[in-house]
């Protein structure tokens, strides 16, 4: 019997020891960052919470109900802007993309857009609208949607125009023109406007609440920082970090392989 | 250089399946692409269009597609007039490019089928002609692959298939050996003009090598620098199959050579009549 001898190639390494090297970096760079949060609860006179306070805080908002319905008025909320936004910039960036003249007309907003700080967006709303669930939400899609039409029209700019012309001599129709060449093409833009979009979404949503809202859980942050309770702050942040990154995991990798798996 | 010649394997002499006549085309309404040209072609007619890089050449295929308005001319393929849409009623049109232009993103098969589907090819008719061109092409094995998996020679197989699995009265191919290493492409000649007498389409072949038009076509066009006219017509009396090495071809090259050597050249573009006739 004969065995196939195993020949190490100098400076080629495997992928088992590259993921092992991965994970080492990620414990390491873990513990370093809880070592020095520990030191800063150490110089702080309290005012940083230590990781076991942080950690019982953390349970106790686990196993109450009503942590759970504030995380669910805000996740409703950040889907609702983060949808909107998501279609809005959609439409107008490949509309911006593939036509000159609508891009003369929007091009000028959009630059303007992206250039405005969000919170202006949150207090001219506020003004404007009253201190409403929904004025909050209408700055948010205006504060998001700049954001994903710049990505998109990005995206339909350096699409290859010859599949372009493929698609006219066969005469594929707007339709399948639109989801199945263009669509596939800026693919990858528009995963990375939809990622854009929900964390930005994510953040500014915590913000309005926070200034404006009595519910959500940005507001429930706004209350424990009034209530002097930081170890609250920071676990109710983790939880809503965890349902976040569990809904990326959930919707936005499946929809990754599913779309740019012929990349692999 | 035209003679009175029989007529060549696959033409069936009933008339003029293609005619192009005083086509002008200009980009941005100044720059002239093509100049008042003019050809024909018989049904199941291998033509070839020959001209030097930058002519005009792949503009004339677009506007045979329906893709590019002409300025002037008339564009007529089985008695249709080619402008933009051409109706349900006119003869498909199968295209091969220069590059393969296959999505990524869908497999060989999926590729042939959304330009089927596209077509108004009855959905249960589609698997078959799939795997049909396919395996005429020598390429079934990669029925499920993705384009990307494929040599630059089987994806343009690929293209090929795509293009005749609509079975279209025309193919209008532009250039599509030219990105190809040398001996991939002398096979792939081969194979086209084997699949060309299989089949029997009309064939618009557009090239700048003169061997490979005089190798496939019957009849090749011989264009001038842009603004492209037709310089001349050059029967190619050599019977079917043709060996690329036929000295025949060899000689016919060298007349062909010796006649574009003063239009193709590096002086200003010419319109012909530094060469005296137009074809």
């Amino acid at each position: 019997m004969t065995t196939t001898p195993t020949i190490a190639i100098e400076g080629v390494r495997s992928p088992t020891r590259e993921r092992t090297r991965r994970i080492q970096a990620f414990v390491v760079a873990s513990i370093l960052a809880l070592g020095v949060w520990q030191v800063a609860t150490l110089i702080s006179d309290g005012w940083v919470p230590s990781l076991a306070r942080i950690g019982a805080a953390f349970v106790e908002d686990l196993t109450t109900a009503e942590v759970w319905a504030e995380i669910w008025v805000t996740f409703r909320r950040i889907l609702v802007t983060f949808s909107a936004a998501t279609v809005i910039g959609v439409v107008l960036g490949v509309a911006i993309g593939l036509s000159r003249r609508i891009a003369a007309f929007f091009r000028p907003v959009i630059v303007i857009g992206l250039a405005i700080p969000d919170p202006v967006y949150i207090i001219v709303a506020i003004l404007v609208l009253g201190t409403e669930e929904s004025s909050g939400l209408i700055a948010l899609v205006i504060a998001l949607v700049p954001f994903v039409v710049n990505i998109v029209v990005s995206g339909v700019r350096a699409r290859d125009q010859g599949l372009d012309e493929m698609s006219s001599v066969y005469r594929l129709g707007r339709g399948r023109y639109l989801l199945d060449v263009l669509g596939r093409q800026v693919a990858p833009a528009l995963l990375a406007a939809t990622r854009t979009s929900f964390a930005f979404a994510w953040k500014l949503i915590v913000l309005v609440e926070a200034l404006t809202q009595p519910r959500g859980i940005g507001a429930q942050i706004y209350y424990s920082f009034r209530l002097l309770r930081p170890d609250h702050m920071i676990s109710l942040a983790l939880l809503f970090i965890i349902v976040l990154r569990a809904t990326g995991a959930i919707v936005f990798a499946p929809l990754e392989r599913r779309l740019l798996g012929w990349m692999r | 250089m035209r003679a009175d010649l029989p007529m060549p394997t696959g033409q069936d002499g009933d008339g003029d399946y293609i005619r192009v006549s005083g086509l002008r085309v200009s980009y941005d309404g100044t720059t002239l692409a093509l100049a008042d040209l003019d050809l024909v072609a018989s049904k199941g007619d291998f033509v070839a269009v020959l001209g030097p890089s930058g002519c005009g050449k792949s503009t004339l295929l677009h506007a045979m597609s329906g893709v590019l308005q002409p300025q002037a001319g008339q564009i007529e393929i089985g008695g249709h007039a080619v402008r933009g849409s051409m109706g349900p009623d006119a003869p498909p049109i199968g295209y091969v490019f220069q590059d393969h232009r296959l999505l990524p993103w869908r497999t060989v098969a999926q590729n042939i089928s959304i330009v089927l589907q596209a077509a108004r090819v009855p959905r249960d008719e589609i698997d078959g002609r799939i795997d049909r061109y396919l395996k005429l092409l020598q390429i079934d094995r990669f029925r499920d692959a993705w384009p990307m998996r494929l040599s630059g020679g089987q994806r343009q197989r690929v293209s090929i298939a795509r293009a005749l699995a609509l079975q279209p009265a025309v193919v209008l191919m532009d250039e599509p050996f030219s990105t190809l290493d040398e001996v991939t492409a002398r096979l792939m000649r081969q194979q086209l003009a084997e699949l060309w007498r299989e089949c029997g389409q009309t064939i618009v072949f557009v090239t700048h090598s003169i061997r490979e038009a005089l190798f496939l076509a019957n009849r090749v066009y011989v264009l001038t620098k842009g603004p492209a006219r037709v310089l001349e017509v050059v029967d190619v009396p050599i019977e079917r199959p043709r060996r690329y090495e036929d000295p025949r071809l060899t000689e016919l090259e060298g007349q062909v050579v010796d006649r574009v050597m003063s239009v193709w050249g590096f002086g200003d573009p010419g319109d012909g009549s530094a060469a005296g006739e137009r074809g």
